[in-house]
């Protein structure tokens, strides 16, 4: 019982504190979702901002380094003059401080006048139209920002660079269509300003970077946006240059390690981005890792999207952040369970071990020690159990001391009443024998007056041994009680009567203050009425003249808790009471503190036997010197 | 011849002092000192009352005056106990006696107890129109 008590307290510790690891757990799970991840999708957005502006920063400083170019005097003169050893070494020494990949002047009607790279001087006539130069031409402006650089335009320009700028497709899940084998075109950051001297216009000066295979730019966005952040020894940076929906420049890797140089993007992100123009920010599968994505469509001078910009985190540190944020919470449920638990068990045992303990005390009082050691006494309802059970025992041990001083009064009294059989039927014999002789020897007619003196004592005395065998033999026969109806108060009316006239020679009153409403007693009328004279008679020899002695009937309960409902007669005498010592003996056989030959002290053991018999008790209370009170307790009719 | 009370009893004290008294009072008296001997002797003799105590060793005074019963023996009997209380002096009828004397008794209460059985007896034969009882004393 005590155990399950403890297992189902524990168990209902463990099952909230179940429901709220899994309420917190869950809602952690969301949290880390919803704001983790929204804050790496946040973040990646910002890091394409950046890389954006330095994709910007990077045009702005072709286009810079071009302009500063075309203001020097010694530049425009040469243009003019054509001087081309001078022009070709201020393009090469421009082209190293810009690092720039191509770079050349051409004059007003587009002929190139001198450019960096193998075919510096190409002979006048007809060359594939470079459309960077082709809008300045038109337009007298400078022009910065992305061109798209075809094939030819780059073999005219510089063959090696050609060469840089193909990249072979990717073929594999991630590129279905395979209609073009490779990327020939190269994508750039380029510029192409004016030359004017004074207000003539005398050329256009160009330049720009190859971003086909160009590490530099993507490598930069990746150190300085992610500064070096690494994930289970990878960068968890990634940026990507795209033409159209192909990789040129990136430092996303393939499993093989290889920068994925030639693979496609999903055609999802290439239908949002290019298709829409609009900005791509989601999670998304990376050959072999989930990153966390944001794409940008690039846009050519000419305004066509050509191309995307690419950052993207590794969603696996975001996942580890939810991993460890999970675990922690599961290791802080279990840890919560088994406080819980802990808690429960001391819980449970500090409600049971003082019920344990009024157990085991229970235990005891059973085997009949009544004094059990149950602990100190706990707060509350526990403390309440004790208390009531200590209140039990207790109760259980005064009734248990009454229920043995009353069975040894009635052992006293059997074995008296055995006893007095016995001696009454040996003495009875010869006691016959000396009746006879004497009462023989006093008819005869001759005798001496003095020992027919002595015949004389020698038969009263022999009277008095016959009467005090004769109460013997009364007090140790177990008479049947005849029962019947009674009115209490009219016998106690007639006892009193039958004494009245000995007290009122004494000089002691006797009153009787009859109770109301007394509930009827069904006892043996001449039993009881002798039970009541003999105490009234006691009550006046214990009254000296002038006391007074009153007698009063009324409604009662027994002193115990049960109750039970009956009539108590009450003696009350003004006479010279019982000393403490002697009020444990008063209802001993033989006890009397009379005179010899005044009482045989069987008195009051008979009165109690009579009363016991009927299922009552007797009471007494006295005070030595101003009086006594008997209380004789007879249960009511439907009571017993 | 003098009519005969025949006292059964263990006690040779109680024997004694009841032929003492009823020889005084002009009585023949036969001595049983149990109920075997009271068996024995009524076998000559025909006394005219039994005196019997109601405790003895092997067979007491009830049984005594069933077993004679039941032999057809109808001789008034008195049973005298040591162990006596007013409800033992009630049940003597039933216990077979028409009288009961309490011990220790003195003599007149003998004499006394023993006359008015004997007045009892008389009368009821009376009234069944039987032979006078020849007398006492």
């Amino acid at each position: 019982m005590l155990y399950s008590t403890r297992s189902k307290l524990i168990a209902g510790f463990m099952a909230v504190t179940l429901l709220v690891g899994a309420a917190s757990l869950f809602i952690g799970v969301r949290l880390v979702d919803e704001h983790v991840f929204g804050e790496a999708l946040n973040r990646v957005s910002q890091d394409l901002n950046a890389a954006n502006e330095m994709y910007l920063t990077r045009v702005k400083h072709v286009k810079t380094s071009l302009s500063i170019t075309t203001l020097g005097f010694a530049f425009i003169s040469s243009v003019r003059e054509r001087n081309t050893v001078d022009l070709a070494l201020r393009l090469e020494r421009m082209s190293k401080l810009a690092e720039l990949d191509f770079a050349g002047v051409v004059d007003p009607r587009g002929d190139v006048i001198c450019r960096i790279g193998p075919n510096a001087f190409p002979p006048p006539g007809r060359r594939p139209a470079n459309p960077l130069t082709q809008m300045v031409l038109e337009q007298r402006v400078s022009v910065s920002g992305t061109v798209i650089l075809p094939k030819d335009v780059l073999v005219e320009e510089n063959h090696e660079l050609a060469e840089r700028a193909r990249i072979l497709l990717a073929s594999g899940p991630e590129s279905p269509s395979n209609a073009r084998e490779e990327v020939t075109a190269g994508m750039t950051i380029a510029a192409a300003v004016p030359i004017f001297e004074g207000s003539s216009f005398v050329g256009v000066l160009y330049g720009g970077i190859l971003l086909n295979r160009g590490e530099a730019f993507v490598d930069t966005v990746r150190d300085t946006v992610f500064q070096g952040e690494s994930f289970g020894g990878k960068s968890i940076g990634t940026a990507t240059l795209f033409l159209n929906d192909v990789r040129i420049a990136t430092n996303v890797l393939t499993p093989e390690g290889k920068r994925a140089l030639g693979t496609r993007v999903s055609p999802r992100v290439e239908e949002h981005v290019l298709g829409k123009g609009r900005r791509w920010t989601d999670r998304a599968f990376v050959f072999s890792d989930w990153y966390i994505t944001a794409y940008s469509p690039i846009e050519t001078i000419s305004g066509r999207r050509a191309g995307m910009l690419y950052v993207g985190v590794v969603e696996e540190k975001y996942a580890d952040i939810r991993r460890q944020l999970l675990t922690v919470y599961s290791l802080l449920t279990v840890a919560v369970m088994l406080a819980a638990s802990a808690l429960g068990w001391v819980i449970a045992s500090r409600i049971s071990s003082p019920i344990h303990r009024l157990i085991q005390a229970s235990r005891q009082v059973s085997e009949g020690n009544l004094t059990p050691d149950i602990g100190p006494t706990e707060k509350g309802e526990i403390g309440l159990l004790q208390n009531t059970f200590k209140e039990m025992v207790a109760f259980v041990g005064r009734r248990h001391a009454d229920s043995e001083a009353r069975i040894m009064q009635s052992q006293r009294q059997a074995s008296v009443g055995r006893l007095a059989a016995g001696v009454a039927h040996e003495i009875n014999n010869p006691l016959t024998g000396v009746l006879t002789y004497t009462h023989m020897l006093l008819r005869r007619s001759e005798l001496a007056e003095d020992v027919r003196g002595d015949l004389q004592v020698i038969a009263e005395a022999t009277e008095r041994v016959r009467k005090i065998v004769k109460g013997l033999l009364d007090f140790s026969r177990q008479t049947k009680i005849d029962p019947e109806p009674t009115d209490i108060n009219r016998l106690a009316a007639s006892a009193t009567t039958l004494i009245e006239n000995q007290a009122l020679m004494k000089g002691v009153a006797i009153r009787l203050n009859p109770g109301e409403n007394l509930p009827e007693l069904i006892v043996d009328r001449s039993q009881i009425q002798g039970v009541l004279i003999n105490m009234v008679i006691n009550a006046l020899d214990a009254t000296p003249p002038g006391g007074t002695i009153r007698v009063f009937t009324a409604s009662g309960y027994t002193g115990q808790p049960s109750g039970r409902k009956g009539v108590e007669i009450t003696i009350a005498d003004t006479g010279s009471g019982i000393a403490p010592e002697n009020l444990d003996r008063i209802f001993d056989p033989f006890f009397t503190t009379k005179a010899v030959g005044q009482g045989t002290g069987l008195g009051l053991a008979v009165s109690l036997g009579i009363v016991q018999r009927h299922g009552g008790h007797i009471r007494v209370q006295s005070e030595p010197g101003k009086g006594t009170r008997f209380f004789i307790w007879l249960p009511a009719k439907d009571a017993s | 011849m003098k009519p005969s009370v025949l006292v059964v009893d263990d006690e040779p004290i109680v024997r004694k002092s009841c032929r003492l008294v009823l020889e005084a009072a002009g009585w023949q008296v036969l001595e049983a000192g149990s109920a075997a001997g009271a068996l024995a002797l009524l076998t000559s003799a025909t006394p005219r009352l039994l005196l019997v105590d109601l405790k003895m060793p092997f067979e007491d005074g009830t049984r005594l005056i069933g077993r004679l019963r039941e032999m057809g023996i109808r001789t008034p009997a008195v049973l005298m106990s040591g162990y006596s209380t007013e409800d033992t002096a009630r049940d003597a009828e039933r216990l077979g006696a028409l009288a009961f004397l309490g011990k220790p008794f003195t003599p007149d209460e003998l004499t006394d107890t023993i006359q008015r059985v004997l007045n009892r007896i008389e009368k009821e034969e009376d009234g069944h129109g039987q032979s006078k009882d020849p007398g006492h004393r």
